[in-house]
C-alpha cells in the first residue's frame, strides 16, 4: 500500500519534471516552478491526500525570491509531502489552490496579507490577519520589517464584513461574548430564529509570535514561549516545535524524555477534554456539567503543579528532552491521581450519557457530512465524529506513541454529540496511555544537550495530536541560533474555517454549542503575523464617538 | 432515562461534596518545586548576566553604568514564571520561591533591582570599552548589555532598518 | 386592619423574595459542589445596582419607563394578594381576571424595555419572551380558574383557596403536575431561561439596562419569582388554619422556601431548551391544563 503510494508519487514528479528529495522516509520534499501548483495541488487531493497547511517564507536574501510550502498528509500511509515553490519578489503571484481545496483559503489570504504574496482566482481574497489600520505595503514577515514596527494608527478604517442574505437581520457575535472565550468576530445573519449564514473576523489576538522568534530569542527559549500560544494545549506547541528543531538538526533525544513528553501530552489532553466538557455544559446552560467537570479536572491541575512546578504551562518540553524527571514518589501520585479522574469520570459519564435534557441541545446540532469534513479537511475529535479515521499518534507516530495501544474512536453521528463521545472516550483512552508509559518507561538521561550550531536552511515539520487535533509546526532553519522561519498552525485553524457550514440553517440559539463543538481555541489560531495588537474599529460606533459619548457621559455627571 | 440520569446527578453532586475554598482566607498551601516569582540572591550572584540572556519573556535586563557597575532589573510583570533563569544560573542565586499571589498596583513592588559591583580584569584590565563609543556599537562588544531601564526595553538594532519613507509613504 | 394587612404583604414580599432568590443560589452552589455567596448576597446586588450610574442607552421614555411599570404591576399584584388566607385592603376590588391582568402587565413592560432599548440581543430575547407569555399565561390563568370553577366565583379568595376546599380530586391532582411541570418557566429559570439565556443573547430583555433601573427589574423578577413559587402553596396545600396568622403565614412562607429549593435543584440539573422544543413542552401544559379544567367542570 505505502510502497504502491510512494511509487506512484515518485512516477509522478518524474513525470512532471519535479525534484523529489527522499531524505527523511516520513516527510518528502517536492521542489517545482510556481506554473505547476494548483495542477500538483490537485493530482494530490486525488491520490487522497489531506491537505495540511501553506506557508509562505521570505528569501529575498538569499535568492531574491519569496518561498511558498504546500503541505499535504497522506494518513494511512504515513507520509507528509511538501510542495516548495518560490516566485521572484517583484512579482510574487501563484495560482490560488483555493477553488480545488476550500481549506487552503486562510493560508494563502495569510500570506497576502503578511508577506505580500498574489493568488490569482482566490474567491475571497479580503484581508485575514492583519489589523484593518495595518498600512497597505508593509509585509510584517518580510525580513526587511523589525519585529518591533509600530505604525501610526488610523481611526476611519473598518473591515467591511458581507452582506446577509436578504430577509435576514445581522446579529453581531463578539468580538466579546460570552460564548467566545476570546476576542473574535462572528455577524450571524438570522432569519427568525434560523442561521442563515455568517461571516468571520478573527485574529484579534496576534501577538507576532512567529516573527518574534524568529528574531528577538534563540532556539532554546522559543519552546516556552510556543508554550503560551495556547493557554490549553500548550505542552502540545512545545512539543511539536522542539521536535521540529529535532528532526530539522537531526537530533535524536533520549527514550526516557520521549515517554516523559508523551505523559505529558496525555495529562494535557484529559485535562483538555475536561475543560472542553464543562464548556460545553456551559454553553447549553448546564452549568452543574460545567462545575463538576471542572472539579474532576482540578486534580490534573494540581497534579500538575505537584509534576511541574505549575497548574498549566507546564515548561516542561525542551529542545533535546524534558525538565524534570519521574521520580517514584510523583509515579505513585500519578497513578492515584489518574485513577480517582477515571473513577470521578466514570460517574460523570454515567450522569450524562443517558440525560435526554443534554441529548436533546446536542443531537443532530451542528451537522456536516463526512464527504464536506473530508473536502474541508477537518482534524481532531470534529473530524472523527465525522467518521474520518485520522490520528497523528496512531498515522505519524511521534514521541513514544508507537510503543503504546490505544484505540482512536470514531463516530458517525455528524454532529456536537458525537464529538462529545469522541472526547469523552479519548480521555479514557489517554488514561490508559499514562499507564502504559509509566509502565514501560525506560530509565536513562532525560536531556540530551546539543552543543554544535544548526546549519542554515533545513526544512522540517511535526504534527502533534493536541486535544483539538492536529498541530503542525514547521520549521526552517537559520543564522544566528533561531529559526529563520517557523509557522505553527493549531487545529482550530482548519476547524474553524468549516464553522459557517456547521452553523448553516441551524437555530441561532445553538451557536454557542455548534461553535463550542470544534473546541475553539482562537489564540491558537491567530498566534501570527505583528506585533501591535490594536483592536479594529469592527463596532457599529468608531472610537471617536465612543470618546465624544463618553465625555458627554463625564460632563453629565 | 431522564429520570435515572437526573438521580445519577442528584448522587454525583452528594458524593462530590463542596470543593471550593474560601480562598483570601484559606490559601492552599503550595507544593515542592513550585515555581513562583524567581528572587535573586545578591550574594551568590556574580553578574554573568546568563538569566538575562535565557529569559523567554526578556524580562530581565542588564545596564553597565560603568566599568565596575552592573544594574541588572526584574520586571516581574512581564514574567512568564518558566524557571528557566534559575534553571541557567551557574551560580544558584536565582530560586523559583512560592509567592504567587503577585497583583499589585505599582510595577515596582514586583521589580527586583541588583546593582552588582563588577571586578576588573586582572589581564587587561578592562572588559567593556566605555569610551568612544555609542551605546548602539557597544551592543556588539562581548558581554556589553545597555538595556534601557526606564522604559524596560531591550535596546536593539533592528528598527533601523526599514526606512522611515516607506513608513511614511504607507501611511494613511 | 386590612390597610396593615397590605403593607406586610408588600413588605414581606420586597423583605424576603431577595432571600429565596439566595436559597437558589446556594442550592445550585451546592449541586455545583461550590460554597456559593453568602445569603445576603443579593440585597447587597441590588444595593450596588441602585448605587451606580443610570445608563440611559435608549433615550426614550418607554425605557426609562418599563421598569417603573414592572415593579408597579408586580406589587400591585402582591398588594392585592390575600397573603395566607387573609384578604388586604384591595383584594375584594380585585379578580382574577385583574391578577392575571397585571402579571402580563409586568411581562409587557418587560417587552416594552426591550423594544425601546433596540439592541439585537433584546430584540431576540424579546420575541422569545413574547412567545412565552403567550404559551404561559394561559396555562397559569387556568390554574387560577380551576379554584373559581369549583367557588363558582372569580374573585381571589375562591381563586386562590377554592380549588382544594372540596378536597382533592383528579381534576386538582393534574392542574398540580401541570403547574410544576410548568414551574420553571414561570419563574423563567432553566431550562426555561430562554429569553435571558446568558451565553447566547447575553440577557436579551435587559441588555440595555444598568444601575437603578436593572435593580428594579432585578427586584421586579424576584418578586415575581416568589409570587409564583407562592402560588403553587397558596393552592393545593390546605391553609393549616391554627387560629394565628402569624403561625399561618410561617408555614406558607416555610413552604414557599420549599418550592425554591425545589426550583433551584430543578434549574441546576438541566440545560436551556431551545425555544422550539420549549414551544412543544408548553403545547403539551396547555393541552394538559385544559384537561383538567375539563376534568373539574365534569366534577371529577
Amino acid at each position: 500500500m505505502k510502497e504502491q503510494l510512494q511509487e506512484r508519487l515518485r512516477h509522478h514528479c518524474t513525470a512532471e519534471g519535479l525534484t523529489l528529495d527522499r531524505a527523511d522516509p516520513r516527510q518528502w520534499f517536492v521542489d517545482g516552478p510556481r506554473e505547476r501548483v494548483r495542477d500538483f495541488a490537485a493530482a494530490m487531493v486525488t491520490e487522497g491526500a489531506r491537505y495540511v497547511v501553506s506557508m509562505g517564507y521570505d528569501e529575498i536574501a538569499r535568492n531574491g525570491t519569496l518561498g511558498l510550502v504546500h503541505s499535504f498528509a497522506f494518513d494511512r500511509e504515513g507520509l507528509f509531502l511538501h510542495f516548495r515553490t518560490n516566485a521572484p519578489a517583484a512579482d510574487p503571484s501563484f495560482e490560488s489552490i483555493t477553488p480545488d481545496i476550500p481549506n487552503a483559503g486562510w493560508s494563502e489570504r495569510e500570506y497576502m496579507d503578511l508577506l505580500g504574496l498574489k493568488f490569482s482566482g482566490h474567491p475571497k481574497p479580503k484581508r485575514l490577519v492583519l489589523a484593518d489600520d495595518w498600512p497597505e505595503g508593509i509585509y510584517p514577515l518580510r525580513k526587511e520589517v523589525p519585529h518591533d514596527l509600530v505604525p501610526p494608527a488610523a481611526e476611519d478604517v473598518a473591515y467591511q464584513l458581507e452582506q446577509g442574505p436578504p430577509g435576514t437581520t445581522t446579529i453581531p457575535i463578539g468580538p466579546y461574548h460570552p460564548c467566545l472565550h476570546e476576542p473574535e468576530h462572528f455577524a450571524v445573519y438570522v432569519d427568525g430564529e434560523t442561521i442563515k449564514g455568517c461571516d468571520y473576523r478573527g485574529f484579534m489576538t496576534h501577538r507576532g509570535i512567529e516573527k518574534l522568534c524568529t528574531t528577538a530569542v534563540s532556539y532554546n527559549e522559543v519552546p516556552y514561549i510556543a508554550e503560551r500560544i495556547c493557554g490549553i494545549c500548550g505542552t502540545v506547541h512545545a512539543t511539536a516545535y522542539s521536535q521540529a528543531v529535532e528532526r530539522a538538526a537531526g537530533i535524536r533525544i533520549p527514550r526516557r524524555a520521549e515517554f516523559i513528553r508523551t505523559m505529558m501530552l496525555e495529562i494535557e489532553r484529559i485535562h483538555s477534554h475536561l475543560l472542553w466538557l464543562g464548556v460545553a455544559g456551559h454553553l447549553i446552560g448546564f452549568d452543574t456539567v460545567f462545575m463538576q467537570a471542572w472539579r474532576v479536572r482540578e486534580q490534573i491541575m494540581w497534579l500538575c503543579e505537584r509534576l511541574t512546578g505549575n497548574r498549566k504551562t507546564y515548561g516542561m518540553v525542551q529542545i533535546g528532552g524534558v525538565r524534570r524527571d519521574v521520580t517514584p514518589e510523583i509515579r505513585e501520585d500519578i497513578l492515584g491521581v489518574i485513577g480517582q479522574v477515571e473513577k470521578e469520570l466514570l460517574v460523570i459519564r454515567k450522569a450524562i450519557q443517558n440525560d435526554s435534557s443534554i441529548h436533546r441541545r446536542t443531537k443532530g446540532v451542528g451537522t456536516l457530512s463526512h464527504e464536506e469534513a473530508v473536502r474541508w479537511s477537518l482534524v481532531g475529535p470534529v473530524a472523527r465524529a465525522r467518521g474520518v479515521d485520522i490520528d497523528v499518534r496512531r498515522d505519524h507516530p511521534y514521541a513514544a506513541y508507537d510503543e503504546v495501544r490505544f484505540e482512536v474512536p470514531v463516530f458517525t453521528g455528524c454532529d456536537a454529540w458525537s464529538t462529545l463521545q469522541v472526547r469523552m472516550i479519548e480521555t479514557f483512552e489517554a488514561i490508559r496511555i499514562i499507564r502504559q508509559v509509566l509502565e514501560k518507561m525506560p530509565g536513562g538521561p532525560i536531556l540530551f544537550e546539543f552543543q554544535d550550531p544548526i546549519a542554515p536552511g533545513l526544512h522540517a515539520m511535526s504534527a502533534v495530536e493536541a486535544p483539538r487535533g492536529e498541530s503542525t509546526h514547521y520549521i526552517i532553519t537559520g543564522e544566528n541560533n533561531r529559526a529563520e522561519r517557523w509557522r505553527v498552525r493549531a487545529p482550530t485553524y482548519p476547524n474553524l474555517q468549516a464553522v459557517p457550514l456547521m452553523l448553516l440553517d441551524e437555530q441561532f440559539a445553538d451557536f454557542p454549542i455548534i461553535v463550542g463543538s470544534i473546541d475553539p481555541c482562537f489564540s491558537c489560531t491567530d498566534r501570527v503575523g505583528v506585533v501591535n495588537a490594536r483592536s479594529g474599529g469592527y463596532s457599529v460606533m468608531t472610537r471617536f464617538e465612543l470618546e465624544a459619548l463618553g465625555r458627554r457621559k463625564g460632563e453629565s455627571v | 432515562m431522564w429520570l435515572t440520569s437526573k438521580l445519577r446527578q442528584i448522587l454525583m453532586v452528594l458524593r462530590a461534596g463542596v470543593v471550593t475554598l474560601k480562598y483570601p482566607f484559606e490559601p492552599r498551601p503550595v507544593p515542592e518545586g513550585f515555581r513562583g516569582a524567581p528572587v535573586w540572591d545578591h550574594h551568590k550572584c556574580i553578574g554573568c548576566g546568563g538569566c538575562a540572556d535565557h529569559c523567554p519573556a526578556r524580562s530581565i535586563l542588564i545596564r553597565d553604568v560603568c566599568q565596575e557597575l552592573r544594574v541588572m532589573l526584574y520586571d516581574g510583570s512581564r514574567c512568564t514564571y518558566c524557571g528557566r533563569c534559575a534553571d541557567v544560573c551557574p551560580e544558584k542565586a536565582i530560586r523559583m520561591s512560592e509567592a504567587y499571589e503577585l497583583a499589585c498596583d505599582r510595577r515596582e513592588d514586583v521589580t527586583t533591582r541588583l546593582e552588582l559591583f563588577m571586578l576588573t580584569c586582572q589581564r587587561c584590565g578592562r572588559c567593556y570599552e566605555m569610551e568612544n563609543k555609542n551605546a548602539i556599537d557597544r551592543l556588539s562588544l562581548k558581554g556589553f548589555r545597555y538595556d534601557n531601564l526606564e522604559r524596560r526595553a531591550l535596546v536593539r538594532t533592528s528598527t533601523e532598518r526599514l526606512s522611515p519613507e516607506l513608513l511614511k509613504k504607507t501611511d494613511h | 386592619m386590612s390597610t396593615l394587612t397590605t403593607s406586610l404583604n408588600i413588605l414581606a414580599f420586597l423583605g424576603l423574595s431577595p432571600l429565596f432568590e439566595a436559597i437558589i443560589r446556594k442550592v445550585s452552589a451546592r449541586v455545583q459542589a461550590r460554597q456559593g455567596p453568602p445569603l445576603v448576597q443579593p440585597y447587597l446586588d441590588l444595593l450596588k445596582l441602585l448605587g451606580r450610574e443610570n445608563i440611559d442607552s435608549a433615550g426614550t421614555w418607554p425605557f426609562r419607563l418599563a421598569p417603573l411599570i414592572a415593579l408597579a404591576s408586580i406589587l400591585t399584584v402582591v398588594a392585592v394578594l390575600p397573603l395566607a388566607g387573609r384578604e388586604s385592603a384591595f383584594t375584594a376590588q380585585a379578580d382574577t381576571i385583574t391578577l392575571v391582568y397585571l402579571l402580563t402587565l409586568g411581562g409587557v413592560s418587560v417587552l416594552l424595555g426591550a423594544f425601546a432599548s433596540r439592541n439585537p440581543y433584546a430584540l431576540i430575547g424579546a420575541s422569545r419572551e413574547m412567545i412565552t407569555m403567550i404559551l404561559v399565561e394561559p396555562v397559569l390563568a387556568m390554574v387560577l380558574l380551576l379554584g373559581a370553577l369549583k367557588a363558582g366565583s372569580l374573585d381571589l379568595m375562591s381563586a386562590l383557596y377554592g380549588a382544594i376546599r372540596p378536597g382533592y380530586g383528579i381534576a386538582v391532582v393534574v392542574m398540580l403536575a401541570v403547574y410544576l411541570l410548568g414551574l420553571q418557566a414561570f419563574v423563567a429559570r432553566q431550562p426555561f431561561d430562554i429569553a435571558e439565556a446568558e451565553v447566547e443573547i447575553l440577557g436579551g430583555p435587559f441588555i440595555e439596562y444598568s444601575g437603578p433601573n436593572f435593580a428594579l427589574f432585578k427586584y421586579y423578577l424576584m418578586i415575581k419569582q416568589m409570587f409564583y413559587a407562592y402560588l403553587p402553596v397558596a393552592i393545593f396545600v390546605p391553609l393549616p388554619r391554627s387560629g394565628f396568622y402569624g403561625v399561618d403565614l410561617l408555614v406558607q412562607l416555610a413552604l414557599t422556601g420549599l418550592v425554591f429549593i425545589l426550583i433551584g435543584l430543578l434549574a441546576a440539573t438541566h440545560p436551556r431548551f431551545r425555544i422550539d422544543q420549549a414551544i412543544r413542552y408548553y403545547a403539551v401544559l396547555f393541552v394538559l391544563a385544559v384537561l383538567a379544567l375539563g376534568l373539574s367542570l365534569s366534577g371529577f
